[in-house]
């Protein structure tokens, strides 16, 4: 570009970080670089090279671990991946939100209680709290035993051990982080607007609708996204309620590491993982932007 | 400043002389299987402090000690691992001088197939990998792996998660023999276990227990040592040698080639060897002692019961190291499982 030709527009530096932010972002800088970039780009390596006969990674190139991504064997274990995680959001979004919802209108005072209730499980290991579902769930467990003793003649429930217990764990697990975000939108809702839609003549339901899910959406969209990617990947509650019986893609990756030693292959399966999420995400943003 | 950074060297001198008098010893061992009375007894004795971290299965011992992380001084793998690990050269020779309590293993344990001249290991616990029946629920005979898989025990049963165990279940059944392991035979069982697995509620190789204990199974395919506890808690838990043939196990304590604490290494796998000592590792985990001084000092309980000490002929075999064909198990049995 010839400096004659441009305008003489002096380009603001209040918009580009001086050395002070960079300095207050280098922490976080480092950090990504250490724990997602260097990690990602090892799993990138790993996933063209092969292993040896103990597991070792061997650094010679192949394309064989693709190949095998894209197998129909395991095409069907991402499938059912994504639809268990997309049946876990969906549950999760139904029964979250009127609990934000509920949580963002009540009084303040009322409103901490309420959101410390959310956090309370927290405080408790996630796996103990997985367990605790075992003795739940378990044929001669604590439902079962209710239902026996309100004599409703029905049952004992065949829960433990199958996709609905599954199902039942994740959406324990990631309840909250659908409730949070949603709550964090509605709180900040404008009542007015929600009174202009009824003095409009709207129905609730179309209040509902027009009004309040629209201007909720972030906080829905950011539930989502934060319980569908743990969801997908998750192993822990396949093996432990689902009795380890169908592998979800959280299990294969799992057992090329540990149990089939092919870290290879686990590490081509994860770069297929996250390349889809990266697909994903900026389908998503095109979309958001394009709306806006 | 001058103060601050006296007391810094202060500390870094107090920090290294701790790192280099204090005796450590860095154990690698299978998840529920050492006695935590046993580690704080040798600590107690010896002043030497024990690092515990723990693994659930053979392969994943060999992952870690593959990948490099950690200082592992003391290692337990099964005899397959331990037959991998000698042939790799991964594990340093015994110095038997420093194990006189070695006179206390019983000769059947000693000069086996992997580790022929016993230079590299030294056997912990045994057990056998068989069936247990809860009798109250189940009245057939079963006495093989053809009557557990059944179609009316459909969601009854639990098994192993162990893609090796299972395969070899399934070649016992094929009259196939177990340790040799090719395309051939493997195509062979993979029919049986795509029927199998149908009927399997909980694959479970942690605590295959918890799902007999709690009702939701009456069957399972279990370590010996789990249908030990089962029978100690309920006597309705009988064990059963499968007709079959099974696999007999022998879990070991070997050294890894770069262990940094070698001396302490066979101090502690002396201790273990002591009988006071094995009998308690018996009473927490009653697998088979193959310590022959321990088991004139177990009770006449321990010694009665039947998954520990089975009684009766039966075909048992240990495993081999079958090199690369532990991956193709590995991709049959996500196969079959993920086409559930």
């Amino acid at each position: 570009m010839l400096a004659g030709t441009a305008p003489a527009v002096p380009v603001s530096d209040h918009n580009r970080p001086g050395w002070k932010a960079w300095a207050l972002l280098a922490p976080m800088v480092l950090w990504l670089i250490l724990f997602v970039v260097v990690p990602g780009l090892i799993l990138l390596v790993y996933s063209f090279c092969e292993r040896d006969e103990i597991g070792g990674v061997m650094f010679t190139f192949t394309w064989e671990n693709y190949a095998r991504v894209f197998d129909p064997v395991y095409l069907r274990i991402f499938g059912r991946s994504v639809w268990y995680a997309a049946l876990t959001t969906a549950i999760c979004a139904v029964v979250g939100y009127p609990v934000a919802y509920y949580i963002a209108r009540v009084p303040e005072t009322l409103r901490n209680k309420l959101l410390l209730l959310v956090m309370v499980p927290f405080w408790t290991s996630f796996l103990i709290r997985t367990f605790a579902w075992i003795t739940i769930l378990k044929q001669e467990g604590l439902l079962n035993s209710l239902v026996k003793a309100m004599g409703a003649g029905i049952g004992p429930f065949d829960l433990l051990y199958t996709p609905t217990a599954v199902v039942i764990g994740l959406v324990y697990a990631y309840l909250p982080f659908m409730i949070l975000p949603i709550y964090g939108s509605a709180e900040k809702l404008d009542n007015s607007l929600i009174e202009a839609a009824y003095d409009l003549g709207a129905s609730p339901v179309r209040a509902f609708s027009s009004v309040i899910v629209p201007l909720t959406m972030p906080g829905i969209a950011a539930g989502t996204l934060l319980v569908f990617v743990p969801a997908i990947g998750m192993f822990a509650i396949t093996d432990l309620m689902g009795g380890a019986k169908v592998p979800m893609i959280g299990n294969v990756i799992q057992n090329q590491f540990l149990l089939a030693r092919n870290w290879p292959f686990g590490a081509a399966l994860g770069v297929v993982f996250m390349l889809m999420f990266v697909v994903t995400y900026v389908i998503l943003q095109r979309r958001a932007s394009r709306s806006a | 400043m001058k103060s601050l950074k006296q007391l810094l060297l202060a500390l870094a001198v107090l920090a290294g002389s701790l790192g280099l008098n204090a005796a450590e010893l860095n154990l690698f061992g299978w998840s529920e299987y050492v006695p935590q009375d046993v580690l704080d007894g040798f600590t107690k004795e010896t002043g030497i402090k024990v690092n515990f971290e723990t693994y659930a299965s053979n392969e994943e011992l060999l992952s870690k000690l593959v990948a490099g992380g950690g200082n592992y001084d003391l290692i337990q793998p099964s005899e397959y691992a331990a037959e991998l690990m000698i042939r790799r050269k991964m594990l340093a020779p015994l110095d038997k001088a420093q194990i006189p309590n070695l006179k206390n293993v019983a000769p059947e344990f000693k000069g086996l197939a992997h580790d022929p001249k016993d230079e590299f290991t030294v056997p912990y616990m045994s057990g056998t990998v068989g069936i247990v029946v809860n009798t109250d629920k189940v009245k057939d005979s079963i006495r093989g792996y053809k009557d557990v898989f059944q179609a009316k025990f459909k969601d009854r049963l639990v098994v192993l998660d162990d893609n090796r165990e299972i395969v070899t279940w399934a070649l016992y059944t094929a009259g196939l023999p177990a340790n040799e392991i090719n395309a051939a035979s493997l195509a062979k069982v993979r029919p049986i276990i795509a029927q199998w697995v149908k009927l399997v509620k909980v694959f479970d190789s942690g605590s295959p227990k918890t799902a007999l204990i709690n009702g939701d199974v009456d069957i399972g395919i279990v370590w010996s040592g789990e249908a030990a506890l089962l029978w100690n808690e309920d006597k309705k838990f009988k064990y059963v040698l499968p007709a079959e043939g099974a696999h007999r196990f022998i879990d070991i304590f070997c050294i890894p080639a770069d262990a940094p604490h070698k001396k302490e290494a066979h101090a502690f796998i002396n201790y273990i060897l002591r009988p006071d000592v094995s009998k308690i590792i018996s009473r927490d985990f009653p697998y088979t002692n193959p310590n022959v001084e321990a088991r004139k000092i177990l009770s006449p309980e321990e010694l009665a019961n039947p998954a520990s000490y089975p009684a009766g002929p039966a075909k048992l075999e240990t495993f081999r190291d079958i090199g690369k064909a532990a991956a193709d198990i590995d991709e049959l049995m996500t196969d079959i499982k993920s086409a559930l």
